[in-house]
């Protein structure tokens, strides 16, 4: 008797030190009690819980610490998976974090994590630039994107953007040099992407002389497949659209010039299209410009 | 890591090629076109509708090459397509088509003497040579490549010139 006395005193005594500091403690600091001993899955559930309390889904701590669990458990599970659901709440928690924590109290903290997070956006995003995955290459950019500003609203992502446009259009641009017929759909894409570009640095020499090089090779691609049996009506339609291809070709190669973008490409470049436009005179220009060999 | 991916991403950034160098001459397949064309257009005496279909060129011009390839896979009715080259005018021996590139212009009239007796179509690329007995002369009007036609000049050498060359023409004499 005395002994089951014993086993029940122990018993209650165990389960007081490890049930009895929850006692009133609410769910995200039970959270962060598990985050401390390094036991995520349940640190999960308590935070989890928190979503639930009105009162806690206030507080700046429960959406700081959410985001670092999740976090934590994205590096741990799926820091191979780029649609990581884990990594997303991370993010949407930081997020809800920025917009209630009007104190700064977790500011230094969470701009790491987001800076962690953007920089895993920026991997996947360049591990996705291929002719397969290049539409999610571009939202885990924006992703990356988001992270950045939401990090530092001032920061200047200009040079990236056009560094991550330029790669897409590249990428692009070359899976499309593969194709024995060319998708007219894709070559707009492609055009599209060097505009893009453009539009964010009109002096940017590689768009500039790629957008130059796809007016010019349609028109050449055009040409090339004319059948020699093509009637003379056909034949001076063609023309105006070849001629038409070439011209909207010229400016782009003429400020890539301008720029002294890829120079001795350039001038063969220019030369090509002005015997492309029958324009012997700037034809002969462009080909005395040539390196002598 | 962020660095090794600015690497992967400068990777991708490369610049597309021009095409002329491995490719065709534009403006040598679409004169190709053209030449294909006038064989439908133009009736050459019988005498000339037996044996092979020869493009004779006098001159230097890519467009040679191109008419190689084009008697790959083309015929003027029954007849193979053959391309002569004549480096002068005293070489110049039977043939249905004779073009005269640019820089042999000024040997025109001395082609003309060689062609006559002949039933040569005679195609030139340069100003004033209608005047001088050039049948088509290829000019360019707004970029583009077309064609004068002088039918006197066709006809004195016995071949027929359809009407719709003449409608396809940029000027017709």
């Amino acid at each position: 008797m005395t002994k089951r006395i014993y086993i029940l005193f122990i018993s209650l005594l165990f389960t007081q030190v490890v049930f009895g500091q929850f006692i009133g403690k609410d769910a995200v600091s039970k959270a962060l009690f598990y985050l401390q001993k390094n036991e995520l899955d349940s640190s999960k559930k308590y935070i989890d819980e928190a979503d639930l309390d009105q009162e806690l889904i206030t507080l700046p701590k429960t959406w700081y610490y959410k985001s670092l669990i999740y976090k934590d458990l994205y590096k741990l599970n799926e820091k191979d998976n780029k649609n990581s659901p884990l990594r997303l709440t991370a993010v949407e928690s930081l997020k809800k974090l920025t917009e209630i924590d009007t104190t700064k109290e977790f500011i230094e903290s969470a701009q790491k994590m987001m800076t962690y997070l953007a920089s895993t956006f920026y991997n996947d995003a360049a591990r996705s630039l291929n002719p397969q995955a290049y539409k999610n290459a571009e939202e885990y950019y924006a992703k990356y994107r988001e992270l950045i500003l939401l990090s530092n609203t001032g920061t200047d992502l200009l040079q990236q953007d056009i560094k991550f446009k330029l790669a897409l259009a590249s990428m692009l641009n070359q899976d499309l040099e593969k194709q024995a017929k060319k998708d007219s759909t894709k070559i707009e894409e492609v055009k599209g992407v060097y505009k893009m570009v453009l539009s964010l640095d009109t002096n940017n020499g590689s768009a500039n002389y790629n957008i130059g090089i796809i007016y010019y090779n349609e028109a050449v691609d055009l040409i090339n497949n004319m059948d020699y049996d093509m009637d003379l009506e056909k034949l001076n339609e063609m023309q105006d659209v070849c001629i038409n291809l070439f011209l909207q070709s010229l400016p782009y190669m003429l400020k890539s010039y301008d720029l002294k973008y890829n120079e001795e490409a350039t001038i063969k470049g220019l030369e090509n299209i002005y015997h492309g436009l029958n324009d012997t005179e700037k034809e002969e220009f462009f080909k005395n410009l040539e390196p002598k060999n | 890591m962020k660095k090794l991916v600015s690497i992967v991403l400068c990777l991708f950034i490369l610049n597309s090629g021009f095409k002329l160098g491995n490719t065709i001459d534009t403006n040598a397949k679409i004169k190709a076109v053209f030449i294909y064309n006038f064989t439908k257009y133009i009736e050459w005496p019988q005498s000339y509708k037996e044996g092979e279909f020869t493009i004779g060129i006098i001159g230097e011009t890519s467009l040679y090459s191109e008419l190689i390839k084009m008697t790959e896979t083309k015929k003027v009715a029954n007849q193979t397509l053959e391309v002569k080259k004549f480096e002068t005018p005293s070489a110049v021996t039977k043939c249905h088509i004779l073009y005269v590139c640019k820089d042999k212009s000024s040997d025109i009239n001395d082609i003309i003497k060689k062609l006559k007796n002949n039933s040569t179509l005679l195609v030139t690329e340069d100003n004033g040579l209608m005047e001088k007995g050039s049948g088509i002369n290829f000019i360019i009007k707004d970029n583009r490549q077309k064609f004068e036609l002088n039918k006197g000049n066709v006809e004195k050498y016995k071949l027929k010139v359809s009407s719709n060359l003449e409608a396809l023409a940029f000027t017709v004499k």
